[in-house]
């Protein structure tokens, strides 16, 4: 039977299996990477923000391929890690694109797909450096367009993609002298090679090997329910090679005398036993990764060149009768989403509590020295579960990623560029549930502005700045973010703001206790604060702050 | 202002010329950036790309004390993560310095200056 059209459910298993190969084979592409930067790393960046992207998708259930490929381009956007995440996540952006609103895959959107893919990727680089993930995905478009042409049986189209994307991976040491030099392919376009290997096996109904160094962070992703995906669309005797082999042997002059050893040939004879094949090599160690039947014989063949560092064999029909008879629970029914929830941001259980009290649906936990990213700011829009969102960043740093969470939710929801607590405090007052979203966002801003906020904290190294000398470990007196006073004793420090800030027109003086301020240090600001001030009224709070031992709120 | 390195056999001096030509063009290699741009914006047209010759207008090198710190003014292209790309020029220009000019770099601080959005 030909399959010629890839629905969005399919397509979303082709993704998780990627994924899925993807972690699986983490360790292997990490010890390829020699370029931009030798550090070892591409593996490990490029699986986050693959499984960021796998993240995503699982939360879809029977959505058209343009659903599915979006909410991927999204989740690989938002989980980019390192230069072949973030091409990576410029290629399925573009491919999100190309696919341009099509309920389901056939052949020639899936080339085009492709196709845009590399486009879009190419755009985002000045100096495109070939031999690297982006010559991968080009020449493999490239054959996918000329494929699409001839054929419209989807598998046959994978098997060719594949194919060209081994091929052009190949080629790579041949562009890139870095590369030669080393004895290695390009560890970013392996990485894609291998997603492609997913994308083909989940059509076929091939199982891929389940291997020990998954992370900890893909745990979410490798568990059952997720397996259950991918595997009930086979059968266990179905497996025609039944034991995952790995093993790495360590060349031993000796034996290499009598058995020159050579890759290509190695691989050869490896091939000819099984699939799922996979073989690294350096000057000191070979690793190889294979599907057989009958292991004995893949290992012999390895231990002619020297001695074993490690060997793995798992009978893949156990593990996969296992995982069959799993059951995917049913998704609980989502709770109703509120009307209305303001997500906020602040350092302290103090300050969390305050906030809260104020109206806060959610406060992430962050501010000077910790900003949130936008994807923690993301889960809170998502734990607020509500169709309007209000985010108050309390901290100017943050208002960027908040804006930004804001953009990618589909959520209503607007950011009140708020950059200190008591102006997030403000604006929390001036909400009103039954007020339309622009009409409190204009509201919550001008309560944000009446308010008058001073700071006290310490240097943590000596600086110039706004025209005053401070030296680490001073007291510093910010008047809503500019340095006014400093010096070694805080208390002269908090007069000296205090007299900047409060005028004739303030009525009130509300103190955030730090975590590092002392009752008895708060008496005597009150007392100070009443002779001074005679009318203003104070109020008191343990806000459990670090960093800034007290915020004053004033207006 | 240069840099000046004491080996055994005498001094290496390398201009801040060299190191911001050598700054830039790992840069504009590293994926997600679109180009280098002046540090002073108003005076040099809003972020405006730079040519090749004129990258140490982009790029500021400082040395206090042993470290040098160097400032780097850059144009992203839209719709990538621009916080993962800023991390990809750090730690890309840092090695690339280390590698052709053996200076080990103190830090490396970028300076996203523009947003390009490409043309479809």
């Amino acid at each position: 039977m030909v399959v010629r059209t890839i629905e969005g459910a399919k397509f979303a298993q082709m993704v998780l299996l990627g994924a899925n190969h993807l972690t699986n084979n983490a360790t292997m592409i990490d010890a390829l990477n020699v370029f931009p930067v030798p550090d070892g790393d591409t593996g490990t960046n490029m699986n986050l923000s693959m499984t960021s992207g796998a993240a995503e998708v699982k939360k879809l259930e029977n959505e058209s391929v343009t659903v599915v490929s979006e909410a991927f381009a999204k989740g690989l956007l938002m989980g980019a890690r390192g230069n072949s995440g973030v091409i990576l996540s410029q290629l399925f952006r573009g491919f999100a694109k190309g696919v341009n609103g099509a309920e389901v895959l056939d052949t020639k959107t899936f080339a085009k797909a492709l196709q845009t893919g590399v486009n879009t990727a190419y755009k985002a680089v000045m100096k495109p450096v070939e031999g690297t993930i982006l010559t991968v995905a080009k020449d493999t478009a490239k054959k996918a367009v000329e494929l699409a042409e001839t054929t419209e049986d989807i598998i046959v189209f994978m098997e060719g993609v594949l194919k060209a994307s081994k091929k052009s991976l190949a080629h790579t040491p041949e562009l890139l002298p870095v590369l030669k030099e080393v004895g290695v392919v390009d560890s970013g376009g392996q990485g894609l090679v291998v997603i492609y290997e997913g994308f083909l096996a989940s059509l076929k109904g091939e199982a891929l090997p389940e291997s020990a160094n998954a992370t900890v962070e893909m745990d979410d992703l490798v568990n059952a329910e997720h397996h259950k995906l991918v595997q009930d669309y086979m059968r266990t005797e179905d497996i025609e090679f039944g034991y995952c082999t790995e093993f790495m042997v360590k060349f031993e002059d000796e034996k290499l005398k009598e058995n020159p050893y050579d890759e290509e040939v190695f691989r050869q004879e490896l091939s000819e036993l099984g699939d799922s094949l996979l073989v690294v090599s350096d000057d000191e160690i070979i690793k190889v990764h294979v599907h057989v039947e009958y292991p004995g014989q893949a290992i012999d063949l390895g231990q002619r060149f020297g001695s074993f560092i490690s060997i793995k064999v798992e009978n893949m029909r156990e593990q996969h009768t296992s995982i069959v008879g799993d059951k995917v629970k049913t998704k609980e029914k989502p709770k109703k989403k509120q009307d209305y929830a303001i997500v906020s941001v602040a350092m302290g259980d103090g300050l969390k509590e305050l906030l809260e009290s104020l109206g806060a649906s959610v406060v992430i936990q962050g501010g000077q020295t910790m900003n949130p990213s936008t994807q923690d700011i993301t889960h809170a829009i998502e734990e607020a579960h509500a169709k309007r969102v209000i985010i108050l960043p309390n901290n100017k740093n943050i208002v960027m990623a908040a804006e930004q969470a804001a953009d990618l939710s589909e959520d209503e929801v607007i950011v009140v560029p708020t950059k200190t607590i008591p102006q997030g405090m403000s604006a929390l007052l001036a909400f009103h549930p039954d007020s339309s979203l622009e009409t409190n966002k204009a509201n919550m801003l001008e309560a944000s502005k009446q308010v008058k906020t001073g700071q006290i904290t310490y240097a943590v190294r000596d600086t110039q700045i706004d025209g005053l000398t401070i030296e680490n470990g001073n007291f510093m007196g910010l008047a809503d973010s500019k340095i006014i006073a400093t010096g070694k004793d805080k208390l002269d420090v908090i007069k000296q703001l205090l007299a900047e800030l409060v005028t004739e027109e303030d009525e009130i003086v509300t103190i955030l206790q730090g975590e590092d301020a002392a009752d008895e240090e708060i008496e005597i600001i009150e007392s100070y604060i009443e002779a001074e001030f005679e009318d203003l009224e104070i109020e008191v709070h343990k806000g459990n702050q670090p960093i800034y031992s007290y915020i004053f709120a004033i207006e | 202002m240069s840099i000046e390195l004491t080996t055994k056999d005498g001094h290496v001096t390398i201009t801040n010329e060299v190191i911001s030509t050598v700054a830039g063009g790992a840069a504009i290699e590293c994926y997600g950036i679109v180009g280098m741009a002046s540090k002073n914006q108003l005076k040099d047209g809003i972020a405006e790309i730079l040519r090749k010759e004129n990258f140490s207008k982009g790029v500021v090198v400082r040395q206090d004390d042993d470290l040098i710190s160097i400032d780097m003014y850059i144009i992203v292209s839209y719709g990538t993560k621009i916080s993962e790309v800023a991390h990809n020029v750090q730690s890309q220009v840092k090695y690339t310095l280390d590698k052709t000019l053996g200076l080990p770099i103190h830090a490396i601080n970028i300076f996203i200056q523009g947003v390009r959005v490409q043309a479809e």
